[in-house]
């Protein structure tokens, strides 16, 4: 019985320096494309427009988390960001004109795909925040979809309360980190 | 037996509490009682070589920290000890007992080893001071590394002495680590925070851990991909596949009592529903169909219901099911944020997070709902909640000192103690089945 507790012991340890060694080679590119990846790969179909014109919405907040790089959406992002009361994901009328905005800018570049991330403050526990955040994310695109931007161009993704842009515990900061962001992702490559 | 006559006054003491509704801090046994002083010898050293792996305290000092962690003994301060451990007798009527009662010992630990190459063998007797009587005695042997298992299972014998229920000594806890930095990665360590062990390293973010019955696997949800999938890893073989890759919302998967089916949150367009797996990662069936948030779900013991979280009410509040008709109650009535529910192995109470005045706090309640209990008055938030196997502690995390870490408590919220301090914030505990 012992042996068999110290075979898995062992097994663990072994497999921490595997995974370790394993992941240096895999990981660092694996989540979403970087923009610029992307930008090496227009879409012949869609945008036959300039194409120079990459807007600066910046990276995934996972690809920021991975490259230790700010979370915030950069001010000159053409999508802002909306917000949500604690615990809430309808949408405000400052939201509803945020998306309208955010909207017009989609219509206005066509080949544009927007990944929608829903995230929350930090209180609470993670699963339900990642279903808040899930919630929060669909409430923008469907209302988008209904500004009249094809659901093709419009992802989601939840982040929950894992990815917060503010790390102080004040009402402030947790406002700031109830939000959806607007990734721009760029076509994908016809298949 | 003095010891057996202890353990039902401790057990009367509980029940007392218990009934009366009081929150007493520390003692296991409450007011006025003590905890049952006990001394652990040093082991002696019976091959000829020097202990040159410290295992004659090694192994002492794992026993002393898994009675400490129980909340049920004051293992006496081993420099008040009389004897010389490796001259005195570990057998009944080779050593005195007067050397012992006269510290204030009423139990005795006191054992032998030998180490021939890299096997070990040891011996562990539990003695009965008062009685001048030896209570139990094992023998076990393994390798040298192995010394903390041998010590741990020995812990155990002496809980099952005491209770008439092995010890939980021989469990892991595996939970969310960011170790100071800024990734989310899964740990598992032992209880007493020792044999520490990074499960993944993949510089994303990791949730969620969960023990498959057989202690050898993990479910876990990982962004590694990008998508917040399921991947299942073996402990024993370190295979990492990938479990439930479904786009969205892959989350919080919970094997069922046999091992066969999987309980796990799955989303589709910003709804969340609990859904049933096989143990291959497909769908069975779809087990709530409301179009808000359900997630979150425990299995009772017998596993035929599951308890969960549904916003189906407004905010946040914890639900049963029962699996076959899916006829549904609602279980939590008090305070408007009820989540994280886990579901004693003893099938009587739901151990769950729930806010009160802006903080967090772990509460239970019994399956028939009722007035819940709040183990957890203190300052900080407590979160995350999850049942030894036993019944008889909860792993939960807490930031009352600052950043996160992993706590043990009874499950009467008394004797809590904290097992991590990583140095960043230690969250989501999982709390494995006994391993053997």
């Amino acid at each position: 019985m012992i042996g068999r507790l110290s075979n898995m012991l062992f097994g663990l340890i072994f497999l921490a320096f595997l995974t370790i060694s394993g992941c240096s080679q895999t990981t660092p590119t694996k989540p979403g494309q970087t923009p610029s990846a992307q930008a090496q790969a227009p879409s012949k179909k869609e945008g036959a427009g300039p194409t120079a014109k990459q807007p600066s919405t910046g990276e995934s907040s996972l690809e920021a988390l991975q490259k230790g790089e700010s979370l915030a959406t950069p001010a000159s992002s053409p999508l802002k960001e909306i917000y949500f009361d604690y615990d809430k994901s309808d949408l405000s009328s400052d939201a509803r004109e945020t998306l309208k905005a955010n909207a017009a800018w989609l219509k206005g570049n066509p080949s544009a795909r927007v990944e929608i991330e829903g995230h929350c403050d930090e209180r609470g526990t993670n699963e339900y925040n990642l279903a808040l955040g899930a919630k929060r994310a669909q409430a923008a695109k469907d209302y988008l979809v209904t500004l009249g931007i094809p659901a093709q161009r419009l992802s989601t993704i939840s982040y929950g309360k894992e990815l917060p842009v503010c790390r102080e515990q004040t009402e402030d900061c947790w406002q700031k980190n109830r939000r959806d962001r607007f990734v721009v992702m760029t076509a994908k490559p016809a298949s | 037996m003095k010891i057996r006559a202890f353990i039902v006054a401790m057990l009367m003491a509980l029940a007392f509490l218990r009934a009366a509704g009081t929150q007493v801090k520390g003692l296991i046994v409450g007011p006025g009682a003590e905890r049952y002083p006990i001394a652990i010898s040093p082991l002696r050293n019976l091959a000829p070589g020097d202990d040159s792996r410290k295992l004659s305290e090694g192994i002492a000092d794992t026993i002393v920290r898994d009675l400490n962690l129980s909340g049920w003994f004051k293992v006496l301060d081993r420099s008040a000890y009389l004897e010389n451990p490796q001259t005195s007798g570990v057998t009944l009527g080779s050593f005195d007992f007067k050397s012992w009662s006269v510290i204030g010992a009423e139990g005795l630990v006191k054992g032998s080893f030998t180490v021939q190459g890299e096997d070990l063998t040891v011996e562990l007797r539990l003695f009965d001071v008062y009685q001048g009587k030896q209570v139990v005695g094992k023998r076990y042997t393994g390798t040298a590394k192995d010394y903390r298992r041998i010590a741990h299972r020995f812990a155990d014998e002496i809980i099952f002495q005491f209770t008439g229920v092995q010890g939980v000594f021989n469990t892991r806890i595996a939970y969310v680590s960011t170790s100071g930095g800024r990734f989310k990665e899964i740990y598992v360590s032992h209880l007493d925070g020792s044999e520490r062990i990074q499960v993944t390293n993949n510089r994303t973010i990791n949730l969620s851990p969960s023990w498959s019955p057989d202690g050898r696997s993990i479910l876990y949800t990982s962004y590694k991909e990008g998508n917040p999938s399921l991947f299942l890893f073996d402990l024993f073989s370190g295979k990492d596949v990938k479990f439930s890759s479904r786009t969205g919302l892959n989350l919080g998967a919970k094997w069922s009592p046999t091992g066969k089916q999987i309980a796990v949150t799955l989303e589709r367009q910003g709804n969340t529903d609990i859904y049933l797996l096989d143990s291959s990662g497909n769908v069975v069936r779809r087990l709530t169909e409301y179009a808000g948030i359900d997630v979150s779900p425990t299995w009772s013991p017998d596993g035929r219901s599951i308890a969960f979280v549904s916003d189906r009410s407004g905010g946040p509040q914890i639900y049963i099911m029962d699996v076959d008709s899916g006829k549904t109650r609602r279980l939590t009535f008090a305070g408007g944020y009820n989540t994280s529910p886990d579901w004693s192995p003893k099938g009587d109470r739901i151990a769950y997070t729930s806010r009160v005045g802006g903080r967090f706090h772990i509460m239970t309640t019994a399956i028939q709902g009722g007035e819940p209990q709040d183990l957890t008055p203190d300052s900080g938030n407590h979160e995350d909640p999850s049942w030894s196997p036993d019944g008889r502690y909860i792993a939960f995390s807490s930031n009352r000192k600052g950043p996160y870490n992993i706590y043990i408590m009874q499950s009467t919220g008394e004797n809590q103690q904290r097992l991590t301090a990583s140095g960043g914030d230690d969250r989501n505990p999982s709390w494995s089945p006994r391993l053997e």
